[in-house]
């Protein structure tokens, strides 16, 4: 590995960090689109701190930046206040109009303005270790390693400083409010950081691509813990193990850098959606599945509890009476039989008396529908699933 | 070339013409369109289905190596349903909110877009140049075909808007009650999803990517302000949306260096501030003055009412009082009293004023005619 390389992979993994910690936060807060909005409309604010420093990389210029950002979230709830629209339709109307200005001072200035279009979308990582920072003429290292390692540095700072007033800000407003945190004070306070990291962000990932950063490790993370501190963590190695094997996908490719971080992400939480153990689409359509023959079951021996006749009983006439068809009957047969609910005399179905006792709860359950009571049956009657 | 000159080639000059006509359709069927996406609450749909939409024309490219735009748009097509449906998949199963779900969806598609591009950008196929229109549009390759095809997706699309504007209309307002009539709601769901994805594929090659979303909620947000009827507000979005279309082409044209997509979006936001500021029944400015006006009235009322407790304490109830004694009651001012004059209330002699029959009666009376008037 060359030293650009390293260099390179060091600098997209603090972009990951320092996006995924505002990134979980805004996710928890449901206000993932917000950081879509400020990442398409800090572009003017981009071009006009060009225009006043001539540098990407100056420091006026990434506040410049990240104070339109904050506009956009400041006009986004101006306009949410009135009440002529929602909140949704707000974003989609405040960020295409500031991307659209600042596309078109952009265009119109292009002999002058060392920026283009394509740049801004998906940034020149690939470039960064080039320009590089000079203190009194030694080479500390390339420049927007230095940026955006500060703004993480200011970023822990402030989440270690502030953690307990975010938390419970974010869990419950209402709380924090009358305990005396400033509801407003750490939203803006958020959406500052979300700015700034968006902005030192931009140089290297790109506008658009810096969204995928901040939503893809914590909605990954989401989906595998409900803990606030294991999900900070999961969204950081998610964001750096997919920018490290983003960045070698990309060599391979030769191909964005970007891009191919942005495509790791979502092949990650492609796999987390798929295979996450409660939380996942396997996970709760499996769970699903069992609730269903759960409730067959149940629906089976209230129909059996209310019949005394044999004709209603009988094993043949059971499909037609529940209206099931044969393949589930017999899958709900079965499971009432090993579950020794049931036992089959002369082709007659009839109830045990542990699935008379379990029936009986069943009926209580339905009528006082108190929901801890079934998760206490199943132990109680050790319902075997099949 | 400026707007005059514009406007004299529109009809003779072919490329004008064609463009002209592109952006007024497009304008048109995304406005009607969109504004069922703003009504569902699913603004932001749009921004997330433009934006998956471009790994599927980057598919597209790879797969026939030619660029033809309707094989991209199908590819494009393909993808934003596949994102859609994505997005539906993340909400109904997962407890991710929708917002999480939207911001993945378009930055993940978008990235693997973006990743195929600069792939295909390293090809040695001279073919590739301009695949990159699709991010910011390119209004001007539009040719006579495009538009075409754009006239018959937009007739379509009317055809089946009228053909199932009862389930559509059932659907955005009470999709409970929709359920227990018996209409399947999730056809309809999928169909009215299905167009709205269709007119934003239509989109991409004239507005692009990136800005497609504006096109979608801005008409239809314009619309919304001036009324409350459903056919009214689609027929509005589509006349906002052409007339976006039109003047954004217009304009973008009597300059240098402007492309049409920022420009149209730029115009349908002027139409949005307008119709926010200047509409009768909701506009804010309108919502001001009618503020002003009744705390005014209710101002005049209290003066009056405070001026019939005094009046009240005498038996001619015309007796004189000194304006001075109003001094220290707020919302009086010497207008206020001028007003009250007019309408026949108070007489006013020198600083001195006294209270009316009429004036009596109705500060009397005053508080139960309130009442009434709100039963």
């Amino acid at each position: 590995m060359s030293n650009a390389q390293i260099e390179i992979q060091l600098i997209a993994s603090l972009v990951a960090i320092a996006c995924a910690i505002p990134g979980t936060f805004l996710v928890l807060r449901k206000m993932a689109m917000i950081s879509d909005a400020i990442s398409h409309s800090i572009l003017p604010g981009i071009v006009v701190g060009f225009f006043i420093t001539q540098d990407l990389n100056s420091p006026l210029l990434i506040l410049l930046a990240a104070l339109t950002g904050v506009i956009t979230v400041v006009l986004v709830e101006r306009i949410q206040k009135t009440g002529l629209v929602k909140e949704d339709t707000a974003i989609g109307l405040v960020f295409p109009a500031l991307f659209s200005i600042g596309v078109i001072m952009i265009a119109k200035n292009a002999n002058d303005v060392h920026l283009d279009v394509d740049a801004v979308l998906l940034g020149e990582l690939a470039f960064a270790p080039f320009d590089r920072l000079f203190i009194s003429g030694t080479d500390v290292g390339p420049k927007s390693l230095w940026i955006i390692g500060s703004i993480l540095v200011i970023t822990v700072g402030l989440l270690i400083a502030f953690f307990k007033e975010l938390k419970v800000s974010t869990f419950d407003a209402g709380l924090a409010a009358s305990l005396g945190f400033s509801p407003a004070l750490i939203h803006y306070g958020l959406m500052t950081v979300s700015s700034v990291t968006t902005v030192g962000a931009f140089d290297a990932v790109g506008a658009i691509l810096v969204v995928a950063l901040m939503i893809a490790p914590a909605a990954s993370a989401y989906l595998l813990t409900t803990d606030l501190k294991k999900m900070l963590g999961l969204a950081i190695v998610f964001g750096v193990l997919s920018a490290i094997s983003g960045y070698w996908f990309a060599h391979w490719l030769d191909a964005s850098i970007a891009g191919s971080i942005t495509t790791m992400l979502g092949v990650l939480f492609l796999l987390v959606y798929l295979f996450a153990p409660s939380k996942g689409l396997i996970a709760v359509m499996y769970r699903e599945k069992q609730q269903r023959i759960e409730v067959s079951l149940l629906t089976f021996l209230l129909h059996l509890k209310n019949h005394n006749e044999e004709t209603e009983r009988h094993v043949n006439h059971l499909n037609e009476h529940i209206n099931w068809q044969k393949v589930r009957s017999k899958t709900v047969l079965d499971l009432a039989l090993k579950n020794n609910m049931i036992v089959i005399d002369n082709k007659i179905v009839s109830l045990t008396e542990k699935g008379d006792e379990f029936t009986s709860q069943a009926i209580d359950y339905i009528i006082t529908n108190e929901d801890a009571q079934i998760e206490d049956m199943k132990d109680d009657f050790f319902l075997f699933r099949g | 070339m400026d707007l005059q000159e514009y406007f004299s080639l529109v009809f003779s000059d072919y490329t004008l013409r064609t463009i002209t006509l592109g952006t007024a359709i497009l304008g048109a069927v995304t406005g009607m369109l969109g504004s069922f996406a703003v009504l569902r609450k699913q603004s932001l749909l749009g921004d997330a289905i433009s934006h998956a939409a471009l790994p599927g024309i980057a598919i597209a490219f790879l797969i026939t190596g030619a660029k033809d735009s309707n094989t991209l748009l199908l590819g494009a097509l393909v993808s934003g349903l596949l994102g859609t449906f994505w997005i539906r998949g993340i909400i109904t199963k997962t407890h991710l909110k929708s917002d999480t779900a939207l911001g993945l969806i378009l930055s993940l598609f978008f990235g693997f877009g973006m990743l195929l591009l600069t792939f295909i950008q390293k090809q040695p196929n001279a073919n590739q140049a301009g695949l990159d229109k699709y991010l910011f549009g390119q209004a001007a390759t539009l040719v006579e075909s495009d538009v075409w095809l754009m006239a018959i997706v937009t007739g379509l699309c009317l055809f089946v808007l009228l053909l199932f504007w009862k389930e559509f209309k059932i659907l955005l307002f009470d999709k409970d009650y929709a359920k227990t009539l018996g209409f399947n709601t999730k056809t309809i769901d999928i169909l009215i999803t299905s167009f709205i994805v269709l007119a934003i594929v239509l989109g991409l090659q004239t507005v692009g990517v990136v800005l497609m979303s504006a096109m979608l909620l801005a008409p239809a947000a314009a619309a919304r302000q001036w009324t409350n009827s459903l056919s009214k507000m689609v027929f509005l979005a589509a006349v906002f949306g052409a007339f976006s279309g039109v003047f954004g082409t217009a304009i973008s044209s009597s300059q240098n260096n402007l492309s049409t997509g920022p420009v149209i979006v730029l115009v349908a936001s002027v139409f949005v501030i307008f119709s926010f500021i200047f509409s009768p029944s909701r506009g804010l400015l309108f919502r001001q003055i009618r503020f002003i006006a009744n705390r005014r009235d209710l101002e005049q009322q209290k003066t009056l009412a405070f001026m019939y407790h005094i009046a009240e304490t005498h038996d001619n109830i015309s007796h004189p009082h000194t304006i001075k004694i109003l001094n220290n009651f707020q919302g009086f001012t010497r207008k206020t009293l001028q007003k009250l004059v007019d309408k026949e209330y108070v007489v006013l002699d020198g600083t001195m004023w006294s209270l009316t029959q009429k004036g009596f009666d109705k500060a009397s009376n005053l508080y139960n005619q309130q009442a009434k008037e709100d039963e």
